[in-house]
């Protein structure tokens, strides 16, 4: 067990002294979300519709997509040189390779949204100080099921040509129920309403994290194999 | 095909029976025995596409087998166990090092994934004993091939594994690059580790090893002790199979 939590660090360490180094990933993911809301800012009346209707499906988008940047690059970086080759000969459990990956994938999106959420709270003019504790909440469910799956997708498109197309096909009819409950919880929060008013949704997401996490877990071996 | 079970050994550290692997139609490796004994060095020789890589990959756990049977370290290569892999250290074609971190940060990295000890302490003596010490704090992706090869097997033997499997580590290496190289496998050699080595470099191959190996068409076509053999004799062997693939049908002896 000590093998394991080392190894997983070991790959969040590395995976961070690379980002540090070369700050690759964070900027793009930024500048890529960053540029979704400014399209969709100027692509919508809001004088019209509310932006607190129109807002969480326009945060969550540029989330999900900035996001995907993020995954293809995460086992891109392991294809280069071999090192997912060196990774496979390591005397550990292949799941310490995907919760290093995950963790990682996670992490990164995290700090990405957390850089996006005033700068959307500017640009629609909604007040998230307001409800930020559920909102947080509800970012963390579905960054987590986010990234749990493509993580492993992400595992299993790296070994194609045409991964960056491949990652979001698959990925995305996936996260559908994921999605769908992200952003009505959203709606939901920044309407004001408790968080105990969405348990239905934060039940759907959650059991969606899990069931993400154990198919990982149950076939990231097979995956990563030749 | 020769068929080296003949000469059975004591207590084989590689153990390799009918070894067969294919993709589609095409056979990499077509029914390969051979047994190699505890800090034995094993020169294997073969044209391109005549399954080197796919025995290295079999043998190191990284592809399954379609059939026959290979022990390493004494555990069966299928589903490489993790003992296993505790034992081999493995250099490829390419090199399984992180461009962006400096050479000190890639085997802190691998070392953690070990879980080696005293960690900087090793990677520093590692990196003293391929002379890449100077550098440690450059980026690897700034190396020349030859030291990124040097840092390879800095990699491959930090975690001290007693059997080494060496994928073409000449190809692309200068003169003097080759000789540090060569210097650091014979050292490994005397330190009893066993060794496979596939290469196209003849006088390299044969000056180190104790047995070679030439590798047809996914068969050994030749697999004979050092000693005795002829260089000239073999490396006309090694042409003619190089020219005619064919070869791999036929039985030659030194």
């Amino acid at each position: 067990m000590n093998l394991f939590i080392s190894q997983v660090s070991a790959i969040v360490w590395k995976d961070f002294t690379i980002e540090f180094k070369t700050r690759e990933l964070f900027s793009a993911m930024f500048i890529f979300a960053l540029l979704v809301i400014l399209i969709f800012i100027f692509s919508v009346n809001l004088s019209v519709v509310e932006a607190s209707e129109v807002g969480p499906g326009i945060l969550w988008v540029a989330f999900l997509f900035s996001g995907t940047i993020g995954l293809n690059r995460s086992f891109a970086l392991e294809k280069e040189n071999g090192c997912l080759m060196a990774l496979m000969l390591m005397p550990a459990d292949r799941t310490a390779i995907y919760f290093g990956k995950l963790i990682s994938n996670f992490v990164f999106l995290t700090i990405m949204e957390l850089f996006i959420l005033p700068l959307f709270m500017i640009f629609f003019n909604i007040d998230l100080l307001e409800h930020l504790f559920p909102l947080l909440i509800v970012i963390f469910l579905g960054t987590l099921g986010f990234c749990a799956l493509g993580t492993l997708l992400s595992s299993l498109a790296s070994n194609l040509k045409t991964r960056e197309i491949m990652l979001p096909i698959l990925l995305y009819p996936l996260l559908v129920p994921i999605v769908i409950a992200v952003v009505r919880m959203t709606g939901q929060v920044l309407a004001g309403e408790p968080l105990s008013e969405m348990m239905n949704w934060i039940g759907l997401t959650a059991s969606f994290d899990i069931i993400y996490i154990g198919v990982s877990i149950m076939t990231i071996d097979h995956i990563l194999e030749e | 095909m020769v068929d080296s079970q003949t000469s059975q050994p004591s207590n084989p550290v590689i153990e390799v029976r009918k070894l067969r692997k294919e993709f589609g139609v095409l056979k990499a490796l077509d029914g390969i025995s051979f047994n190699l004994e505890r800090g034995e060095f094993l020169s294997v020789f073969g044209p391109n596409g005549a399954g080197k890589t796919t025995l290295i990959k079999i043998l190191s756990g990284l592809t399954r087998p379609s059939s026959g049977t290979a022990r390493v370290a004494g555990f069966e290569v299928e589903g490489g166990h993790p003992e296993m892999r505790r034992e081999i250290g493995v250099i490829s074609h390419s090199t399984a090092l992180y461009g962006d971190l400096t050479p000190l940060e890639n085997l802190i990295f691998f070392g953690k994934m070990y879980g080696l000890g005293r960690l900087k302490e090793l990677a520093l003596t590692a990196l003293e004993d391929v002379g890449l010490a100077p550098r440690r704090h450059d980026p690897v992706r700034t190396f020349s091939r030859g030291m990124i090869q040097r840092l390879s097997i800095a990699r491959a033997i930090l975690h001290d594994p007693s059997i080494l499997f060496l994928d073409e580590p000449f190809t692309g290496l200068d003169i003097q690059a080759s000789n540090v190289l060569k210097e650091n496998l014979i050292t490994l050699h005397n330190k009893k580790r066993t060794i496979l080595m596939t290469t196209h470099d003849v006088s390299c191959g044969l000056e180190m090893c104790d047995k070679v190996a030439l590798q047809v068409m996914g068969r050994f076509a030749f697999f004979e002790d050092v000693e005795g053999i002829n260089k000239d004799k073999f490396e006309e062997m090694y042409f003619d199979a190089v020219r005619d693939k064919q070869f791999a049908m036929g039985i030659r002896h030194s």
